[in-house]
């Protein structure tokens, strides 16, 4: 792992380096700069600190990494889930159309929850078990929308939290979509997901949405591994 | 249930509960395998145990035990009933065999969750598959909703009179599922030794691994199965690709 791949890897402070990795000399990195500063203070800071090391002063890729990371406060979120490292639309772009993103459970209202599942044709939920799934889901993530009050998009995902995590009940209510709502759901949830250090993310994709998950990275059948579903059907 | 001159094979539920001061039933019919047996048998998977109700089960227990067990009586002792719902431990023996020399070999299966991670990286060794950081291993267990596992008990004879010999216990199989408690699970690593292979533990662990899941109330049980073992599972029940849902991995690494 070069150590350019090591600085742009999850950072929590959306800043371009990682506070876990002793290469880095953690303590003499400045605090990050705030978001929409001009850049070249930032990348000169940097380098003037880990140029005296003698580690990066010539990294090219190194420095335009950090340019961007610097320009878009999301890159960091985003690396290594997106092509570019950028979200496709920031939250910022988001909230100023009146969408909040959520990623925490604590807020989420259940009936409003069921009523977006029952527009997209789930079935409406039990209350107590939605709760328990809830509770047992790794990560998860929800729009709500300012005007209305209501939930207009969700998705979550289980799993052991180490090595594998299973994309579950990923919906847009249908008023809202073809806004790039659900790749804006996906790529947050994944770069969640990647950034907890899960490296198999799986789901199961109805013959309608294969093409929505494609662009996103996803593989049908990777070397020929099947999707099964048990079936009581059959006994 | 098939029976033979020196092995018999007879599926029998332990229902107990996991606790040294809850009631315990431990009953064995090693080398019987009869139509008494298997009413006895569903006699039992008919009791169920319900909160406050331990005490009229002690007397039915007390019944069965002293006609039919010949092994060595166990001990009843009054359960302790907690304010949560009792946990239905099960534990079956899918495999009951007396050798020639008087050890007594059983093939059980639990699902219980009590697999030590040294022992499943040797057992991941003997099937080829990668090691994984024994930590992470045990953290995945952890978070696992379901760890099922197939144990071979070896209980040599005893030597010396009244003491009975040590038990030993080696991980032959597992399989584990990850699940939100409530809608969903989905299995992974299954694995069987592969000098138990061939012999049905595969398919006995799945089916009782999915029999449990069922009984917990989780409708949709997944997997997502490597090509040359799909025909292994539909025989299990499961439809591969159902409703023409796909599979899909991201950048999945080969």
């Amino acid at each position: 792992m070069t150590l350019t791949n090591m600085l742009i890897s999850h950072s929590n402070l959306g800043f371009c380096s990682d506070f876990s990795r002793p290469l880095l000399l953690p303590l003499l990195l400045p605090p990050p700069p705030p978001a929409g500063s001009s850049f070249q203070p930032f990348v000169s800071r940097l380098t003037s600190i880990v140029g005296s090391t003698g580690i990066l002063q010539n990294d090219r890729k190194l420095r335009q990494t950090c340019q961007v990371m610097a320009a878009a406060p999301s890159y960091s979120e985003a690396a290594g889930v997106t092509e570019s490292g950028m979200f496709s639309q920031s939250d910022d772009d988001l909230n100023s159309r009146g969408f909040e993103i959520h990623m925490s459970r604590d807020d989420i209202n259940l009936d409003k929850l069921n009523s977006l599942f029952v527009m997209v044709g789930f079935p409406r939920r039990e209350k107590g078990k939605l709760l328990r799934a809830l509770e047992h889901t790794v990560s998860l993530l929800w729009i709500h929308e300012k005007k209305s009050g209501s939930i207009i998009g969700f998705a979550r995902a289980t799993g052991d939290s180490i090595f594998n995590a299973i994309i579950w009940d990923v919906v847009v209510d249908p008023s809202y979509q073809g806004l790039g709502l659900g790749k804006v759901m996906m790529e947050r949830l994944i770069a969640d997901l990647v950034k907890r250090g899960i490296s198999n993310i799986a789901l199961y994709a109805e013959p309608n949405v294969v093409g929505f998950y494609q662009p996103l990275g996803f593989i049908s059948d990777p070397d020929g591994i099947r999707a099964m579903a048990y079936s009581r059907r059959r006994r | 249930m098939a029976c033979c001159s020196t092995v018999s094979f007879l599926v029998v539920p332990h229902y107990y509960w996991c606790s040294s001061s809850r009631l315990t039933c431990n009953f064995a019919c090693s080398s019987y395998c009869s139509s008494v047996a298997s009413s006895f048998v569903n006699a039992l998977n008919a009791v169920v145990p319900e909160k406050g109700d331990l005490r009229t089960k002690a007397g039915l227990w007390d019944s069965i035990r002293s006609g039919l067990l010949k092994t060595s009586p166990m001990a009843v002792t009054e359960p302790e009933i907690k304010d949560d719902e009792i946990e239905l431990e099960d534990e079956v023996v899918l495999v009951e065999k007396v050798q020639t020399d008087g050890t007594i070999e059983k093939i059980i299966f639990a699902s219980s969750g009590e697999v030590d991670v040294y022992e499943l990286e040797l057992l991941c060794d003997k099937v080829g598959w990668p090691r994984r950081p024994p930590s992470k291993v045990a953290a995945a267990l952890k978070n696992s909703y379901m760890v099922a596992s197939l144990h071979l008990h070896r209980q040599p004879p005893s030597t010396d009179g009244d003491i009975p010999a040590p038990e030993k216990r080696e991980l032959i199989g597992m399989a584990r599922a990850t699940s939100d408690h409530a809608f969903n699970a989905t299995i992974w690593d299954v694995l069987v030794d592969p000098l138990y292979q061939g012999q049905g533990l595969g398919k006995a662990l799945l089916e009782q691994m999915v029999r449990t899941l069922l009984r917990r109330d989780i409708g949709n049980i997944t997997l997502f199965a490597d090509a040359q073992v799909v025909d292994f599972y539909r025989g299990l029940g499961f439809e591969s690709d159902p409703e023409g849902i796909k599979g899909m991995f991201w950048y999945p690494r080969y």
